[in-house]
């Protein structure tokens, strides 16, 4: 479950000040599919960093799975995303210097939880396809792959809460849709609470809920 | 927090993000080896050269340390010997004295000086060449002795004859043509007689009340207590004695092995700085690099000291891998010179593998890399995980205080780096703590100033250039203002760069300059004119007939120097009687008559310490006097003191006006008195006389002077002066040699360090090349940028250098120093080009990339 209250975010250039987020108030149970939406410049994908405790709000407060995480340290976060939270970006962001395999198995190594990891991982690669690919590196890997080695690497820890950035955004419809539909059936398999950021109406239609952002502020929550 | 990340896993982690870019870090090993392998490969030549000097002193000793006793040991004193003896220091006992032997040819007996030892085991280092030759402990027995050539021409004697000696027969076996000793023994009148202990018995020469100097020298061996440890020891037992080491030989010698011992270590202390910036550029660029992959870290669970804990075993590895590639590369280096260099040098340097250069060149390789990775590893603490999420995610600006708590850290890291430098310097440092813990203190303070100073100086510079672009926008060429324009753009790390090229730059222009100066001090200190042939005992109406003899003799290299002395004797100081002074050992000798001189001018190569040499032309009131440095202190001499002397019972008041310093190889140099012209006048004056020849010249001079002036006495030295020669020689050679190392070492660094900035130029190459600019625009910006980054390093490197070397020659080497143009302007110069010709052996292959290539990546 997410709760976010009051929620505003601010920053400051030398020459003048940016509103981003004016005061969100949100409420997403556990286990639903919401898609947050808005033109360029509304605070989508700010909001979501600031879910993931990527950044510190301004002011206001967000509470995960009961724990409020506005006033944590950066290590705490660290650690919070570790245990919690799995992050899907539009550019994928895999490591360059390790191989698929050895991405997915990450997250679990840095939280200590390394023993049996590399058959979740590969179960994992083998869900998303490319179990045969598992000792690519990154580059040797097309844009749709690398988006299901970063979905596969998203869900190794068992995060309650997936938080998915216009994961399709870089991607061509086929493979855009593709990772979609993994992102949705991992997600229902799973059982994780799903957060995604879109512009794509047609992505926006599969989930359970549509909160639509507009300078700063929810304009529709459906 | 407990730390779950494992150091196992850490260390895998670590692997795999190093493995998959090997090409990158190849470079960063390559640095590192690049500055360990300068360090150790500096650092075991000169040990090894600095072995082989040191060996070579100690011929001229023919001991590792000396002790001259007044009296022979007691019981208590030769117990203290012998426990010395029994943890390994070895021992021999020479003794020296003057007696008269003649033989049947020559009605007169000649006065000799005879030198007793033990055959078999003195000298400890160098030999003593016999003619014809042979070795002293097969030839020297109970009834014969070893003689110089000189004996034999005065007493018209060969080799086989017999000549008496304490009314016993000798049979002389042979002719002494070198003793590694003759300089550092004591009573050098007349020819030599070299004995056994058991022949000197024969005699019955050493009868109570007979005159000797006695000596003992020691050797030490492997397990036996260090030099200063023995000499304490003897010290202590013999509170009267002189004690010498082999460093003290020779004036020369000493000075040349101190000043070769600074220049060497300072040399090691630069090759590691000019390494550790090599280190550190590379490191950094390459953490630089990270900064995505880190961040990407933080936002899948990561937290920084697990990151820190990655990374800092990476760097670890690095350190590790180059440290081992530097002391491979060091070790080739240190082999592969001499065999090259090998005609010019006598002696071959005694290289072998060294695990404890090695050790130090790779403990300082991983501290160093640790040292200067230690920015940016805090540095990983500040990357925040949303930066690939937004890069330009700014913040508002924190208060003083946060930014001061926020630089903590990094001060905390300059501090730390400052401290491990200055450790590390200390460490490298030859010699005693004292010298470790200034030389550590030195070069910290050398660096931060240097560093201040360059930021200074290339903030301020970036800042007028800014200012003059903007200012007179169309005054220069497109691709020039564009090139100079990359100098501040943000991103581009100019400073930085201009920092790190100037350090450089100054480090490797300072020993050159240093070196310079240095070798011009040796070379005045040891001239190749200096006297090798000394004439003692000549009358005033010998000596112009003696100089005109000498003078055509053929082999003659430099002109005689004659000095005249007086006999004379203090009498009083300040009014204190010279007998109420509690003088020790040596220093009785002034209680003694002593040789005195007088000299209008300050003879050449003296310097005055304290007081004023008098005006020569200006009438004096009382005779003034200077006195050398060892005999103010011994006499509590300063100027202002009034000195009485008696001499051929005329009494002599003067005052001391000056204090001096005199290089012992120059004829003044052996007077400790020196009067105003004109007050020893009247007085019984004996000369004595110095003259450079031709070594093989030599015997002809002492037959020519014998048979016209046969009370003078020559003494030959030019085989003991051609070992000092050679050893400056040596040290000027070894010292140009690994200068020569440390400036190419450096050029290699410089090289890199503007290669550090590859990848940053790519994306500027592909953002210029997309907005429309040529090969050749590109290509002729990149050049102006380099090519006035460089310069502008060269002017700050080389202005800062000529700073600091005239610091270093003053204050620590003693030496002269004076401004050179020339070396400056080629530093400028050669700096520009390297930094160009670096600047595009990074760049080359940037040019033709592929704009698609690079911004679909970004």
């Amino acid at each position: 479950m997410i709760q976010v209250s009051g929620l505003t975010k601010t920053i400051a250039t030398p020459t003048h000040r940016v509103d981003i987020l004016k005061g969100i108030d949100l409420e997403i149970p556990r286990g639903q599919f919401a898609a947050i939406m808005g033109p360029s410049g509304s605070g989508k994908s700010t909001l979501l960093g600031l879910l993931a405790g990527l950044d510190t709000p301004t002011s206001g407060s967000i509470v995960l799975d009961g724990e409020d995480i506005t006033g944590l340290e950066e290590d705490e976060l660290a650690l919070l995303r570790g245990r919690k939270i799995g992050f899907v970006f539009q550019s994928y962001h895999l490591i360059p210097t390790l191989t698929a395999e050895e991405n997915v198995l990450l997250p679990l190594e840095l939280s200590g939880h390394a023993a049996g990891g590399v058959e979740r991982a590969r179960e994992l690669l083998e869900s998303v396809g490319l179990f045969d690919r598992r000792d690519h590196y990154p580059v040797q890997l097309s844009g749709g792959e690398q988006q299901r080695v970063a979905l596969a690497r998203a869900f190794v820890v068992r995060p309650p809460i997936l938080l998915a950035d216009e994961p399709t955004g870089n991607l061509d419809t086929t493979n855009g849709h593709m990772v979609l539909d993994l992102l949705i059936a991992l997600n229902r398999r799973e059982g994780t609470t799903l957060v995604l950021v879109t512009h794509d109406q047609q992505i926006s239609e599969q989930a359970d809920r549509r909160i639509t952002l507009r300078d700063g502020r929810v304009v529709l929550d459906a | 927090m407990r730390n779950r990340l494992s150091w196992t896993t850490a260390s895998k982690i670590a692997w795999r993000e190093s493995r998959a870019s090997s090409a990158k870090f190849l470079f960063v090993i390559v640095a590192v080896a690049i500055g360990v392998g300068s360090l150790t490969g500096v650092r075991g030549f000169s040990r090894a050269f600095y072995g082989m000097l040191l060996r070579e002193a100690r011929t001229l000793m023919a001991a590792d340390l000396s002790l001259r006793v007044f009296a022979l040991p007691n019981a208590q004193q030769t117990a203290t010997m012998d426990q010395l003896m029994q943890s390994g220091v070895r021992r021999t006992w020479i003794t020296e004295t003057l007696s008269m032997v003649s033989s049947t040819t020559v009605p007169n007996p000649l006065l000799v000086s005879i030198k007793a030892v033990d055959p078999h085991v003195y000298p400890f280092y160098g030999e003593v060449k016999l003619d014809p030759p042979g070795s002293l402990a097969h030839v020297l027995t109970a009834d014969s002795v070893a003689v110089s050539d000189d004996l034999l021409l005065r007493l018209k004697v060969g080799v086989g004859d017999s000549v008496r000696l304490g009314g016993q027969p000798f049979r002389i076996v042979g002719v002494v043509a070198s003793e590694p000793d003759r300089m550092s023994g004591s009573l050098n009148v007349g020819p030599r007689v070299m004995i056994t202990r058991e022949g000197l018995g024969r005699t019955g020469l050493m009868g109570i009340g007979s005159r000797a100097s006695e000596r003992y020298l020691f050797r030490l061996t492997p397990g036996s207590p260090g030099i200063q440890q023995v000499r304490q020891t003897l010290q202590k037992a013999f509170p009267e004695s002189l004690i010498a080491d082999f460093r003290e030989t020779h004036p020369i010698i000493t000075q040349g092995l101190n000043r070769a011992t600074t220049f060497l270590s300072l040399v090691s202390l630069i090759a590691l700085i000019v390494g550790a910036l090599g280190v550190a550029t590379a490191m950094q660029a390459h953490l630089q690099q990270k900064m995505d992959s880190i961040a990407i870290m933080k936002c899948i669970g990561a937290r920084s000291r697990e990151v820190i804990q990655i990374y800092l075993l990476q760097t670890i590895g690095l350190g590790l891998a180059g440290g081992l590639a530097g002391i491979a590369f060091g070790s080739v280096v240190e082999a592969a010179f001499p065999p090259l260099i090998a005609r010019y040098f006598h002696l071959q340097p005694d290289l072998h593998w060294d695990p404890s250069t090695a050790i130090q060149g790779l403990a300082a390789g991983i501290l160093t890399t640790l040292l200067f990775t230690l920015p940016p590893l805090l540095g990983i603490r500040k990357i925040r995980p949303g930066v690939i999420f937004r890069r330009e995610m700014a913040e508002v600006r924190p208060g003083w205080k946060q930014r001061l708590r926020d630089a903590r850290a990094s001060l905390a890291a300059g501090g730390a780096i400052l401290c491990g430098i200055g450790l590390i310097a200390g460490w490298l440092q030859i010699g005693t703590l004292r010298d470790s813990v200034r030389t550590g203190v030195v070069f910290v303070a050398a660096v931060v100033v240097s560093l201040l100073v360059l930021s200074g100086i290339a903030w301020l510079l970036l800042r007028s250039v800014r200012a003059f672009v903007r200012r007179w926008p169309r005054l220069l060429p497109a691709s020039l203002r564009h090139g100079v324009a990359n100098l501040y753009r943000p991103g581009n790390h100019a400073q930085a760069a201009l920092v790190a090229l100037g350090i450089g730059v100054m480090f490797t222009l300072t020993v050159f300059l240093v070196q310079r100066g240095m070798m011009a001090e040796m070379f005045k200190s040891a001239p190749p004119g200096m006297p090798n042939v000394f004439l003692l005992d000549i009358t005033a109406k010998e000596r112009d007939p003696l100089i005109a003899l000498v003078r055509a003799q053929r082999g003659l290299e430099g002109a005689p120097d004659v000095v005249g002395t007086v006999a004379a004797k203090i009498v009083s100081i300040d009014g204190k009687s010279i007998d109420s002074f509690n003088l020790k050992a040596w220093g009785r000798r002034f209680q003694r008559t002593r040789g005195v001189a007088q000299a209008a001018d300050q003879p050449a190569h003296t310097a005055i310490l304290r007081g004023a040499w008098w005006n020569p032309k200006a009438p004096q009131a009382e005779p003034q006097l200077s006195v050398a440095e060892e005999a103010a202190q011994i006499l509590h001499l300063h100027p202002g003191s009034h000195m009485e002397w008696e001499a051929a019972g005329r009494t002599i008041r003067a005052r001391v006006a000056a204090v001096h310093r005199i290089d012992e190889i120059h004829m003044y140099g052996r007077i400790e008195f020196i009067f105003s012209a004109g007050t020893l006048d009247g007085l019984p004056i004996i000369y004595y006389g110095g003259v450079r020849v031709a070594p093989r010249a030599v015997a002809q001079l002492q037959r020519a002077t014998y048979e016209k002036f046969p009370t003078v006495t020559v003494v030959n030295v030019a085989d003991v002066l051609e070992i000092v020669q050679q050893v400056v020689d040596q040290i000027a050679l070894v010292v140009r040699f690994i200068s020569m190392f440390a400036i190419l070492a450096g050029i290699v660094i410089l090289a890199s360090s503007v290669a550090g900035t590859r990848f940053r130029r790519i994306r500027e190459v592909v953002i210029l090349k997309t907005l429309g600019a040529t090969r050749k625009r590109v290509a002729g910006i990149f050049s102006v940028e380099f090519l006035v980054l460089g310069a502008v390093a060269g002017l700050m490197g080389s202005l800062l250098a000529t700073a600091f070397s005239a610091l270093l020659l003053k204050r620590w080497l003693d030496a002269d120093f004076r401004i050179d143009v020339l070396p400056n302007l080629l530093c400028i110069v050669l700096t520009a080009l390297v930094a160009n010709a670096a600047g595009w052996m990074a760049s080359f292959r940037i040019l033709g990339q592929k704009p698609l290539e690079v911004l679909r990546a970004e």
